[in-house]
């Protein structure tokens, strides 16, 4: 089994024959003007070129921060980059898994990119939400290029974001349902959050204490979804710039 | 018309002849270089022998031929920074023969930037000559995991090597700071021993538990 040292041919319209994914060709998840801006990158000819799941490795431990395009060019990230590359050999589940689970231990943006791409590539939303859900307890540090500069997120924001956003990275993300509803279909149970149990103490704190200041409660409330609310981490200025990148 | 000149009035009408034995030269040059590359090789695989180690050209991929690969370093475009080349003017398309700018052995062709380069390696015509397929094999899951664990293994080490050279950094900065301490010392010492007739330090000697006498 093989695939293209570039993307070259699985972007001619004429007769894509790939893996499908939603349908369709697992490429266009990303807009045309990006993937125009990927295939035109330096990054992109030089670095990506001919990489397979295996070597794809080797530039994904180089990462250092996420983000979408950036500059007033809109240059795609080498995040972006790989992301599109994964998305052109769509490599086998259980190889996604293992970036995300074993080999994002020890390499945090491999893991940021394995849930980028399950959110892109996967079709069963509870899936999406079950695979992604326990690093809502990863709290490492991300540094994410926006457009016009660099801000710090962590690892469970970036997942909430995927899991709660219609955008992230310069990618509409495809429709997901509401946990709530998956819920209400009796497609996932109810998620119990690793915090549950600080909550728990930190209520029982608050009980013994009484003067437990309101910001730190608020940090830690679970919002609709039964995710941590990341959000009021976030300034508005960030959210402003989540939507440009 | 009497006889034939050459263009600087040379009797000998072979004005070209200076300029095939710089042909020559560069042939002469370019297998040299060769050969080194040849050998330099062929020492690191020594080496490598010698150490009870595999020789892996760059550290990357299994040596697989025909499979088109990643490539397995950064080119090296570094090198060719702040350099400034005559390129032909409409060179664009990549020139015959090796001249400034990005050269490519295989095809023989010279290129004058490293987009132009790149787009190369990465064409057809360039895959075809290195009888190469295009097309990338893919990974199982086990090659993935192997790649990881080297990968893992490599950063490990490199880290060791970060903390030994930041420890030898720190022991350096503390002899110097040590040197530095006795040097300052010796200076306030030699200043204060110093006897108002200027006969200095020599006269006076500490004995007895640092009781000046
Ligand atoms: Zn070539």
């Amino acid at each position: 089994m093989a695939h293209q040292a570039d993307a070259k041919r699985a972007l001619d319209e004429r007769g894509y024959q790939g893996v499908l994914i939603r349908g369709d060709n697992p490429l266009k998840l990303f807009e045309k003007p990006v993937r125009d801006r990927i295939v035109d990158s330096y990054y992109w000819k030089e670095q990506c070129f001919g990489l397979n799941a295996a070597t794809l490795l080797d530039r994904a431990v180089e990462l250092s921060f996420i983000g979408g395009t950036y500059g007033i060019a809109q240059k795609p990230t080498p995040f972006l980059c790989l992301a599109f590359k994964l998305l052109q050999i769509t490599p086998d589940r259980e190889i996604i898994l293992y970036y995300l689970e074993h080999a994002g231990d020890e390499f945090k943006y491999l893991r940021a990119l394995a849930a980028f791409y399950i959110r892109l590539a996967w079709e069963k939303d509870e899936e999406v939400y079950t695979t992604l859900e326990p690093y809502l307890a990863d709290f490492r540090k991300l540094k994410r290029r926006t457009r016009e500069s660099w801000t710090l997120t962590h690892m469970d924001e970036f997942i909430d974001d995927l899991l709660v956003k219609n955008r992230v990275c310069a990618t509409t993300l495809p429709k997901i349902n509401p946990r709530t509803f998956l819920e209400d279909e009796g497609k996932l149970e109810e998620r119990v959050s690793p915090l549950g149990e600080e909550l728990d103490e930190l209520d029982r704190d608050d009980d013994d204490e009484g003067e437990r200041s309101e910001g730190e409660v608020e940090e830690l409330e679970v919002n609709g979804n039964g995710h941590q609310d990341s959000d009021s981490r976030r300034s508005a200025e960030d959210d402003e710039m989540n939507d440009a990148d | 018309m009497s006889e034939r000149k050459g263009a600087y009035g040379a009797k000998s009408a072979s004005d070209t002849s200076f300029r095939k034995t710089w042909d020559r030269e560069e042939y002469a040059a370019k297998a040299a270089e060769r050969d080194q590359k040849a050998k330099e090789e062929g020492k690191a695989r020594h080496e490598a022998a010698a150490a009870g180690k595999k020789y892996i050209r760059r550290a990357s991929t299994p040596e697989d031929a025909k499979d088109t690969e990643a490539r397995k370093a950064r080119l090296n475009v570094a090198d060719q920074v702040g350099k400034t080349q005559l390129v032909a003017a409409g060179a664009g398309q990549g020139k015959r023969g090796k001249s400034a700018g990005f050269y490519c052995d295989a095809c023989d062709l010279t290129f004058k930037d490293n987009l132009q380069f790149v787009e190369h390696l990465n064409s057809r015509q360039h895959l075809v000559a290195t009888g190469e397929s295009g097309e990338v094999r893919r990974a199982t899951l086990d090659e993935v995991k192997e790649r990881f664990e080297y990968l893992k293994r490599k950063r490990e080490e490199e880290k060791a090597r970060e903390t030994v050279d930041l420890g030898t950094r720190i022991q350096v900065a503390a002899e110097q700071a040590e040197r530095e301490r006795e040097e300052k010392r010796r200076k306030r010492n030699e200043k204060r021993r110093k006897t108002k007739d200027g006969k200095g330090v020599e006269e006076i000697k500490v004995e007895n538990d640092g009781i000046i006498c």
